[in-house]
């Protein structure tokens, strides 16, 4: 008889070790793939950009005046939406050049709307009383138009063909002989 | 008939300068302060940078939202309809949290859960590691116990077959 420990071989059938998870296995599979669906998510709307092309996302502006504009009516025209702040400093710049623009296009099938953005209402009736804006401007309640074209600051603009496409789209200030060229180009071949 | 008349315009001159001095107190009290626009600003977020309180941004977004604020108090308006009417205008990013009590309970609640969640798993996995360590520890051979004649039977069985 001896002490010492070998492994030793029986008869009896080895206990059959199948891929299982427990409990705790599956509940943390789930969160960590809920994390990353979550941030999945987050990174798409981050990366989201403004659209550049294809068709303008539709949305109904409520003018200060109280006259309500749906882009999706307008169709047959060009539109040009700027997105602008009486906060703003390079809005107060473009603002002369807008109404100037609006005031020779206005009778050659061009529609303007201006969208205040994260404006108060004061302060946006302000603004066009100082630039004598004639042209239809609103709030954007609830940011929701501000959303949909997924900006990122203002002043922004977008210029929308006969068709409802976004054609052109300008991340900073415009000025008159830029906007102007723009427009001449839409209306002649409408791209 | 003097001295009433003395004491008609001791009191004549005390409304007087009692009707003076109500407005003056009136205003006083109801004057709004910065400390009280701050108290509702820090609640809500800037409009145009990330996570930034509205007490403490610098903006010119933030300074025309918090000038809203002052007239809003102004006209009486309390905490709780000042921050509805900038969410019913600006949208929930205003508070950081969604007004919607649904969402609100959720992004409140979720944290918890996930901390909660964290909790238990680690618990089961305390629990595991223990249980395990005891049978590791009845499974390990510790010399020969005496009493395990049925092991020790078996063993002598297989080194028997080996020679």
């Amino acid at each position: 008889m001896t002490d010492v420990n070998l492994p030793f071989e029986t008869d009896e059938p080895a206990p059959q070790r199948g891929f299982r998870l427990g409990l705790g296995s599956v509940v943390l599979l789930v969160g960590i793939v809920l994390v990353a669906v979550v941030f999945g998510i987050a990174l798409l709307q981050r990366n989201q950009t403004q659209p550049t092309a294809g068709p303008a996302p539709d949305f109904t502006l409520t003018t200060l005046d109280g006259e309500t504009y749906r882009l999706a009516d307008l169709k047959g025209q060009v539109v040009v939406i700027n997105f602008w702040a009486s906060w703003c400093g390079p809005c107060r710049v473009e603002a002369p050049a807008l109404e100037r623009v609006w005031q020779r296009y206005q009778n050659q099938g061009v529609t303007f709307l201006g969208v205040a953005y994260t404006d108060t209402e004061r302060g946006a009736r302000e603004f066009i009383a100082q630039y004598s804006q004639t042209y239809p401007n609103g709030l954007d309640l609830g940011t929701k138009i501000s959303d949909m074209y997924n900006i990122q600051g203002v002043p922004e603009t977008f210029i929308v063909n006969q068709r409802g496409e976004v054609v052109e789209f300008i991340m900073q200030q415009v000025n008159e002989a830029q906007l102007s060229a723009i427009l001449d180009r839409v209306l002649a071949t409408g791209a | 008939m003097n001295r009433f008349k003395n004491t008609r315009t001791i009191l004549m001159v005390l409304f007087a300068l009692l009707a003076l001095a109500v407005p003056a107190l009136a205003q006083d009290g109801g004057e709004v302060t910065a400390d009280d626009v701050n108290a509702i600003a820090k609640k809500m977020y800037c409009p145009v940078c990330e996570n930034i309180p509205l007490d403490v941004c610098g903006t010119a977004a933030c300074d025309q939202w918090r000038d809203e604020i002052r007239i809003q108090l102004e006209q009486g308006f309390t905490e709780d309809a000042i921050i509805s009417d900038f969410v019913s205008r600006y949208g929930d990013r205003v508070v950081g949290t969604p007004q919607d009590p649904t969402l609100r309970a959720l992004s409140l609640v979720t944290p918890w859960l996930i901390g909660a969640l964290v909790v238990i798993l680690a618990g089961f996995g305390l629990l595991r590691w223990w249980r395990g360590r005891g049978t590791r520890a009845a499974l390990a051979p510790a010399g020969a116990p005496a009493s395990d004649d049925d092991y020790r039977a078996r063993l002598e069985r297989d080194l028997q077959g080996r020679r």
